[in-house]
């Protein structure tokens, strides 16, 4: 027998349930994960986008709002240079083609590096409820630009966020159906507590995420 | 008086019998000004928390038949203990599951039984009180009547109620104390360093006195104090409520 | 003995074992409260402030709590299915899916993963199972060189020591210890600011993450519907294992699955709440398989080791509950015994109230007749528990398991024994309560207080306050009428 075997065989015997599993089990199993239940949870009230700002702020994002795609380079130069940082960055591919010349910035359309000091994302989706931004890795959306560089920037469409993490994942399923390789959700800049309880900001991820919210 | 009276069974619990009678005086003292008529079953001893709590389930499973057939027959049990009103309601079931047979009474003990300030205050409606008090003092929540009997309002209000008393609350009133039963003795210098943490709780308010509403964290916190040589003293609410008397 | 426990005991000692720490837990417990520096430290912490501050602005909480109790109780109950189905997913997105029944396998698998891939450096995300397993020193054993990620982790690692909490291992440690090694490990001049000792550890530790060739972590979760191992951190140290290594293994409790992403949604608003007071953690990571193609960036290899090591056995038994666990600490950070004495004091890897439950129960209750009863059962930690785990009431059952079994003092049994024989006897008991309370009050002299009582437990840092002198019940039949 396998230690697989052996496992489940355990915990047949713990649930004191019949040797093998039944087609009833099976059933009741299928029924959960397709009623995706969804539990309690507090409300999302109020416009979607200010809650999604106020949150991003308290999980200690810094946040932008701009009108339109073509606003975004001169929003996002002017947040670099207010925080004396380079105006270079690696990013997205979709996101470096927005027109960054034009706002005297240099973007790469690729994966970031340990050396980058600045990377640009887009979204999947944002959640309102706790100020938080989705992304979902791939070909073109690189896990890394969000997570090597010093400073993660992130370009959030209004009509991308979403009131919780269950509408999330809803609409993923609708717009994406299997999970790619990595979610990541990101809330705010990496922190840690572990010497004496202390905040500290910075610890492996970003020290700085900026979310620029279009429209 | 317009109602009949209340017809209460006091428990009065092992500790109070052995260490501080006045504070079963007290609570019989209150309970007749409330309107009720009282009485002290004669054979009841201890709720066998020590036992339940020491994991030795069949000494507890006997005291706990024994005090359900003493109070079967009253209608209210009153009980001058969190814990011990506590192990009553919240562990009683549990503990005497495989009595079937003595399950209508257990029900009904159960039901009946209350924490005595929670008696005083929603079921006999007391609203006037003895005491006095010349002084301030500060409210210590014990864990069990807190936890498992929702005792945190009916006290303060009660101490509200007594001429001469300010309550000031300390930071956290609702901190374990460090008592536990046998706790106290097997891990003796944890439970002393966590009842230095009340002790320095209760210092910081300079209250005259503090007051609680359970024997065990009663011998604690005062053992605690005295040992600190500090002159705070301890009263259990019920002393307060009826008019302290030191002996 | 339990299979885990013989394994404690097989006397070797060496990795791969569940052996409790030395010493007993008294005389841990007795130098913790006299370790000025853990005093200091643990009287520093406090997540627990932080965490009623978080759940005050959460009025759904009570509704929450009972919710993810029932999601940890409906895969609890048909655990194998969901395993299976968890495997299934899991597999046809190309994760190699293991299965350990032993702390000794766990390390087994993980050293032939490293083997096969020709692995050098491993980068660890926190894994309280690789702790129950000695993993590090396992893969040390290989000729691995094993890197802590986790700023707490990696300090305890510089240490030699292991993590007295399960979310902020190096909690016991001060700023000062960590200036020292910080120093000694690096090489570099010493400095005490926190702000300074963070950045060179991430400096440090960017090396490692951009070098290593495994990444290990542990598992919040495993979702049953897709296959996926969430990973819950804030420092990010979560993502770079999962992402920057050739290989990524995930070690976890094979109790650890939910049935879907709507539930993790869920369990996620009461674990973070519950751990550090936060509405979502920084990161929060679902990895579902090694890197696609075109994907320019993660794992090649994904890995998902499922412990059982012990778990299966509770879950037969009356201290099921205790596996809904989602190892928040929030028990810990409440518990005044953990308060006060800290992690080590507990002597293995699970401290605190679930540690008092979880020891004896994976490595034996012979093993650690301690803990169950070294706790006040105040139930603190039963009200602020996310998964409503009825601690207090596990902690009676496991004395109760103790007393049948034989395993308390002979001078408690007998004094339990003489005590209830004279309750059960009122008149008896009249008698010698009668008794007792003149001597008592006799012994109290003028102060009223007792200062020494045979055994020394009570009266060691405390007085006895003395009886009054006469029962109630003497009194009351004395009384005017
Ligand atoms: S027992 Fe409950 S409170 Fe303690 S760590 Fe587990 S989930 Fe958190």
């Amino acid at each position: 027998m396998s230690a697989r075997d052996n496992i489940l065989r355990r915990v047949r015997e713990a649930r004191q349930a019949a040797a093998a599993p039944t087609a009833e089990e099976a059933r009741r199993v299928d029924e959960r994960i397709r009623a995706r239940t969804v539990g309690p949870r507090p409300a999302v009230q109020g416009d979607l986008v200010e809650r999604f700002l106020s949150q991003c702020e308290r999980m200690s994002s810094t946040v932008a709002r701009v009108a339109c795609l073509e606003d975004v380079p001169g929003s996002v130069s002017a947040f670099l240079s207010g925080k004396g940082l380079p105006l270079q960055a690696a990013a997205w591919p979709a996101v470096a083609a927005l027109p960054w010349d034009a706002a005297g910035m240099h973007v790469q359309a690729r994966p970031a590096r340990g050396d980058d000091l600045v990377g640009i994302t887009g979204v999947h989706l944002a959640i309102a409820e706790t100020g938080t931004l989705m992304l979902l890795s791939g070909p073109d959306t690189h896990p890394v630009t969000s997570l090597l560089p010093e400073t993660h920037v992130a370009i959030v469409p209004a009509d991308r966020i979403e009131p919780a993490m269950e509408e999330a994942w809803a609409r993923t399923r609708r717009e994406t159906g299997a999970l790619p390789r990595a979610v990541n959700f990101v809330s705010g800049p990496s922190r840690t507590a572990d010497i004496e309880g202390q905040l500290q900001i910075g610890a492996h991820g970003p020290f700085r995420v900026h979310v620029v919210v279009v429209g | 008086m317009a109602h009949p009276p209340l017809r209460v069974g006091l428990f009065v619990t092992c500790l109070v019998d052995l260490m501080r009678p006045r504070i079963g005086f007290a609570a019989l003292k209150l309970l007749k000004g409330a309107g009720c008529e009282v009485v002290v079953p004669e054979g009841q001893t201890c709720c066998g928390q020590p036992a339940y709590n020491s994991g030795d389930r069949r000494a507890a499973q006997a005291l706990a038949r024994k005090m359900v057939r003493e109070f079967e027959s009253c209608e209210h049990v009153v009980v001058p203990s969190g814990s011990c009103s506590g192990m009553i309601r919240a562990h009683y079931p549990e503990l005497l599951a495989e009595f079937p047979e003595e399950r209508a009474a257990l029900d009904r003990v159960v039901a009946r039984t209350r924490e005595l300030t929670d008696f005083l205050v929603n079921v006999a409606g007391l609203t006037t009180v003895p005491g006095q008090f010349a002084g301030t003092v500060t409210y210590h929540d014990s864990c069990s009547g807190l936890r498992e009997m929702g005792v945190k309002s009916q006290p303060r209000a009660l101490l509200a109620g007594v001429r001469g008393l300010t309550l000031k609350e300390m930071a956290t009133p609702e901190y374990c104390c460090g008592f536990g039963g046998t706790f106290a003795v097997k891990y003796g210098e944890i439970s002393a360093r966590i009842a230095d943490r009340k002790c320095d709780d209760v210092a910081a308010t300079q209250a005259d006195a503090v007051v609680l509403g359970d024997l065990g964290c009663m011998l604690n916190i005062e053992g605690r104090i005295l040992r600190r040589g500090e002159s705070t003293r301890v009263y259990h609410v019920a002393e307060v409520l009826a008019g302290v008397e030191d002996d | 003995m339990t299979e885990a426990a013989q394994e404690a005991f097989s006397g070797t000692g060496g990795p791969g074992t569940a052996r409790p720490q030395g010493g007993t837990f008294s005389g841990r417990a007795h130098d913790k409260l006299h370790d000025a520096k853990v005093q200091r430290a643990m009287r520093n912490f406090n997540l627990a402030a932080a965490r009623s501050r978080a759940m005050a602005e959460l009025p759904e909480l009570e509704d929450i709590r009972t919710a993810a109790a029932a999601i940890r109780d409906t895969a609890l109950a048909d655990l194998d299915v969901w395993l299976e189905r968890f495997e299934t997913e899991a597999t046809r997105r190309g994760v190699k899916v293991h299965w350990a029944e032993t702390h000794a396998d766990v390390n087994r698998i993980v050293a032939a993963i490293a083997r096969e891939a020709g692995v050098r450096k491993v980068i660890k995300s926190k894994s309280m199972v690789s702790e129950e397993s000695h993993l590090n020193a396992a893969l040390e054993a290989e000729g691995l060189e094993v890197v802590e990620t986790d700023l707490g982790e990696y300090i305890i690692q510089l240490a030699g020591e292991t993590p007295s909490h399960i979310i902020a291992p190096a909690i016991h440690k001060t700023r000062e210890d960590v200036a020292d090694l910080f120093h000694q490990h690096h090489g570099t001049p010493r400095k005490t600011g926190i702000p300074e000792l963070t950045m060179e550890a991430r400096a440090v530790l960017r090396g490692h993450f951009l070098s290593g060739d495994m990444g290990i972590s542990g598992g919040n979760f495993l979702v049953a519907e897709t296959g996926s191992v969430v990973l819950v951190t804030n420092e990010g140290n979560g993502r770079m294992v999962s992402t920057m290594p050739r290989v990524h293994v995930a070690i976890t409790g094979i109790e650890k699955v939910i049935p879907t992403l709507e539930d993790v949604a869920c369990v996620l608003r009461v674990l973070t709440r519950s751990a550090t007071g936060q509405s979502i953690s920084n990161y929060v990571t679902l990895a579902t398989g090694p890197k696609g193609a075109g994907d320019a960036d993660g794992p090649e290899e994904m890995h998902v080791v499922l412990v059982d090591a012990g778990r299966s056995t509770v879950l037969g038994s009356d201290m099921r509950e205790a596996l809904r666990c989602i190892r928040c600490g929030a028990c810990m950070n409440h518990c005044p015994v953990y308060q006060n004495i800290g992690g080590h004091a507990y002597g293995w890897v699970y401290p605190g109230p679930i540690g008092s439950v979880l020891t004896p129960s994976y490595i034996g209750l012979e093993n650690a007749v301690d803990l169950p009863n070294a706790a006040t059962l105040c139930n603190q930690c039963g009200v602020v528990c996310p998964v409503r785990i009825p601690l207090p009431d596990l902690m009676r059952k496991l004395r109760e398991k103790q007393v049948e079994a034989g395993l308390r003092p002979r001078w408690e049994r007998a004094g339990l024994r003489v005590w209830s024989w004279f309750a059960q006897r009122p008149a008896l008991y009249a008698l010698a309560t009668r008794l007792a309370a003149r001597v008592g009050r006799l012994l109290g002299g003028k102060r009223r207080a007792i200062g020494r009582l045979p055994g020394g437990g009570w009266t060691g840092e405390r007085d006895f306050p003395a009886p009054q002198g006469r029962t109630f019940r003497e009194l009351y039949a004395r009384r005017p009428r």
